[in-house]
C-alpha cells in the first residue's frame, strides 16, 4: 500500500555517496508538493548526532525522513565486549512529531514504503515521533537490538 | 504523468467509510465527511398511490428515521463489521449520492475503507458493484486500520477500535495488516448502551422515555416520580422503539459515564464527584459510583454480572493477544505505537485506563506509547479522514483500479491492487 509518490535520482545519489563515499553524516529528506521524495538538507561528515538532533529541532512540527550514518562499534565474536573495529551503520529514520499536521503523517506514512524500498542496504529502521524516541540512547538501543 | 484522467485535483474522488453506528460519506481532500448518516436503516411498506399494491420505503437519515409511523422496522447493511444486506447498502449508497454528495456517480472515482478482516468474495463483489452499478471511473479499497495508522503518522502500529459493536486490534505492519493477529470483542458501545439499560430500568426502575413520546414536562426535585404528559404517536414496531430508546442512553452515556482510572473500587468511586443527569421526562438523579461501575466492564469482564456468550476480552486483552501472535521481534514496534479510535474509545479516560492496564501485563522493560487522536472528530472519522487526503493526493492517480483495469481484469483485480 502507498501514496504514488515517488523517490528522486537525487535522494538515491546522495544514499549512495553517504553509503559509499562517505560524504554525508546525515540526510534529511522532505517530500516536494507531495509527488517526490527529495534531499533537503545534507549533513557534514563531520557533524555529531547532536548537531543532527539540533537541526532537527529547527524543523517544529514538520514531518520529514532522516539518514544517519551511525558510527558503532561491532562486538567481538563471541563476547559482548565492543571490539576496536568501528562499524558505520545507517539508520532510516521517519519523524512524525504529534504536533504535525495530519495531511503531511498522512502523507509521509503512507509513502514511507517507497523510500524503504529504494534504500537498499539500511541496518535499522526507526519510526519517531518525539524527541525521546529520536534521542541517541533510543537509537543506540535499536542498534543493539538484532 | 499519463493517466491523468482519474482522480487529480480537478475531478473530486469520493470517500466512504462504514460502521455499526454510521455510515460516513464525502469529498476527498475535506477535512471531515459531509455525512454521518445512522447505519440503521427503517423498512415500512406503503400504499403505491392510486394502486392497490404495497411497495417497500426505505427510512434513511435521521430526520426520516426519527419521525414515528407504524410498521417501521429497522435493519443494518452490515454482520460482524463486514457488508451482509447489499439491497440495503445499494439504498444508502444512493442516499448519498443524492443527498450529500449531490451528483453522479460516474464522475467521481471511489474510495471505501473497509473493516480489516473483509473477505475476497465480497471484496470482489463490492468492487463489481461500484463498477458495473455505479459507474465509477476508478475504485480503490483500503483497510480502515492501515488509514487510521497512516493518518496518525505510522506506517506500523497496532490500532485499537473500539466502535458500537466491537473493539477490535489489528496490528499494521509497514502498511500491512497482518491478518492472523486480528483480536475482536463484543465489548463495545453498543454493550454499554445495553448495561446503562439494564442498571437504569431494573435498578433504579427508570422509566425510559424518549423524546418523541414526551409531550411536555414540569420541573420536579431530584429523584421524584417524572410528571410528564405523553404524545399520543401511532403505535410503532419494537424495533424502532429500541432504537429511540438506544438514543436516549446514548446521550446519558456521552455525558455520564467515565472510565475508572483503576480497577473499579466501590470507595474510591464514590468519593469522585457525581454528575447529574435529567431524562426527557424531567426525571433527574445524581450519578456518582454508578458513573464509573457502568464501562469497568470494557475493561474486566469479570465485573459484569450478567451472563454473556463466551468469555469477551477485556480491551487491554485483546491488544495483549494480538500482538502475543505477531513475530515476537516486531512486538515492540507495537506496543511502542498503539494507536487508539473509534467512537467507543471518547469514553472519559478510556485511554489512560487501557495504558495502565496495559502497563501491567507486559513486561516492565516493554515501552508502552499510545497514539489518541485529541479531537472526537479525528477518533471517529480516523480512517475518513486518512483516505479523504490519500484519495486526494495526485500521485495516488496511479494506485486506483482504472475502469480499464476492471474490464480487463475483472473483479479479481482488487486483490492485486489493493491488498
Amino acid at each position: 500500500m502507498a501514496s504514488g509518490v515517488s523517490v528522486s535520482t537525487e535522494s538515491k545519489q546522495v544514499y549512495d555517496d553517504v553509503k559509499k563515499n562517505k560524504l554525508h553524516r546525515y540526510v534529511i529528506y522532505c517530500i516536494k508538493d507531495e509527488r517526490e521524495i527529495g534531499v533537503e538538507i545534507k549533513g557534514d561528515r563531520n557533524a555529531s548526532y547532536q548537531d543532527f538532533l539540533t537541526q532537527m529541532k529547527e524543523l517544529k512540527d514538520q514531518c520529514r525522513y532522516c539518514l544517519f550514518d551511525f558510527p558503532a562499534e561491532a562486538p567481538q565474536e563471541g563476547t559482548n565486549e565492543p571490539s576496536k573495529i568501528a562499524l558505520d551503520r545507517l539508520v532510516l529514520m521517519t519523524w512524525c512529531p504529534e504536533g504535525a499536521r495530519v495531511k503531511q503523517k498522512m502523507l509521509y506514512a503512507s509513502s514511507y514504503d517507497a523510500l524503504k524500498k529504494s534504500l537498499v542496504g539500511v541496518y535499522k529502521y526507526v519510526q519517531a515521533c518525539d524527541f525521546e524516541e529520536l534521542s541517541q540512547e533510543a537509537i543506540e538501543e535499536a542498534l543493539k537490538k538484532k | 504523468m499519463s493517466s491523468g484522467i482519474y482522480g487529480g485535483d480537478e475531478v473530486g474522488a469520493v470517500v466512504f467509510d462504514y460502521g455499526h453506528y454510521s455510515f460516513r460519506a464525502g469529498y476527498a481532500g475535506e477535512d471531515a465527511p459531509k455525512a454521518d448518516i445512522p447505519s440503521a436503516i427503517g423498512l415500512v411498506d406503503q400504499l403505491i398511490e392510486g394502486k392497490d399494491e404495497l411497495e417497500k420505503k426505505y427510512l434513511i437519515d435521521v430526520g426520516a428515521l426519527n419521525y414515528p409511523r407504524k410498521g417501521v422496522e429497522l435493519q443494518s447493511f452490515l454482520k460482524d463489521g463486514l457488508i451482509d444486506d447489499w439491497e440495503l447498502f445499494e439504498k444508502i449508497l444512493d442516499y448519498s449520492y443524492d443527498k450529500h454528495i449531490r451528483s453522479e456517480s460516474q464522475l467521481h472515482p471511489v474510495l471505501i475503507s473497509e473493516a480489516s478482516w473483509n473477505t475476497r468474495p465480497k471484496r470482489e463483489k463490492l468492487t463489481e458493484l461500484m463498477f458495473e452499478k455505479y459507474n465509477v471511473p476508478a475504485f480503490f479499497l483500503i483497510k480502515n486500520a492501515v488509514l487510521s495508522a497512516f493518518a496518525n503518522g505510522r506506517a506500523t502500529a497496532v490500532i485499537v477500535d473500539s466502535g458500537a459493536t466491537q473493539t477490535s486490534a489489528v496490528p499494521v505492519h509497514d502498511g500491512y495488516v497482518l491478518q492472523q493477529a486480528i483480536v475482536k470483542s463484543p465489548l463495545a458501545g453498543d454493550f454499554i448502551t445495553m448495561q446503562c439499560k439494564q442498571y437504569l430500568e431494573d435498578h433504579e426502575k427508570v422509566e425510559l422515555v424518549p423524546n418523541y413520546l414526551v409531550a411536555s414536562k414540569e420541573p420536579v426535585k431530584e429523584r421524584e416520580p417524572p410528571k410528564y404528559t405523553r404524545k399520543t404517536v401511532p403505535e410503532v414496531s419494537k424495533s424502532w422503539a429500541n432504537l429511540q430508546v438506544r438514543t436516549l442512553l446514548q446521550d446519558f452515556q456521552a455525558s455520564v459515564l467515565q472510565v475508572s482510572d483503576a480497577p473499579y473500587d466501590k470507595e474510591v468511586a464514590e468519593g469522585m464527584p457525581a454528575v447529574h443527569y435529567e431524562f426527557p421526562t424531567g426525571y433527574n438523579n445524581d450519578y456518582g459510583a454508578k458513573r464509573f461501575e457502568i464501562p469497568e466492564g470494557l475493561f474486566d469482564p469479570s465485573s459484569i454480572r450478567q451472563q454473556l456468550p463466551g468469555t469477551p476480552l477485556g480491551v487491554a486483552q485483546v491488544v495483549t493477544t494480538s500482538v502475543g501472535m505477531c513475530d515476537v521481534d516486531m512486538r515492540p514496534s507495537f506496543y511502542g505505537n498503539i494507536t487508539v479510535v473509534g467512537g467507543c474509545t471518547l469514553l472519559q479516560g478510556y485511554a489512560d485506563r487501557l495504558q495502565r492496564d496495559l502497563s501491567h501485563k507486559t513486561p516492565p522493560s516493554m515501552r508502552l506509547k499510545f497514539i489518541a487522536p485529541n479531537t472526537p472528530a479525528e477518533r471517529r472519522f480516523a480512517p475518513w479522514i486518512g483516505g479523504s487526503i490519500l484519495a486526494s493526493l495526485g500521485t495516488f492517480q496511479q494506485m486506483w483500479i482504472s475502469r480499464q483495469e476492471y474490464d480487463e481484469g475483472g473483479k479479481q483485480v482488487v486483490e492485486r491492487k489493493c491488498p
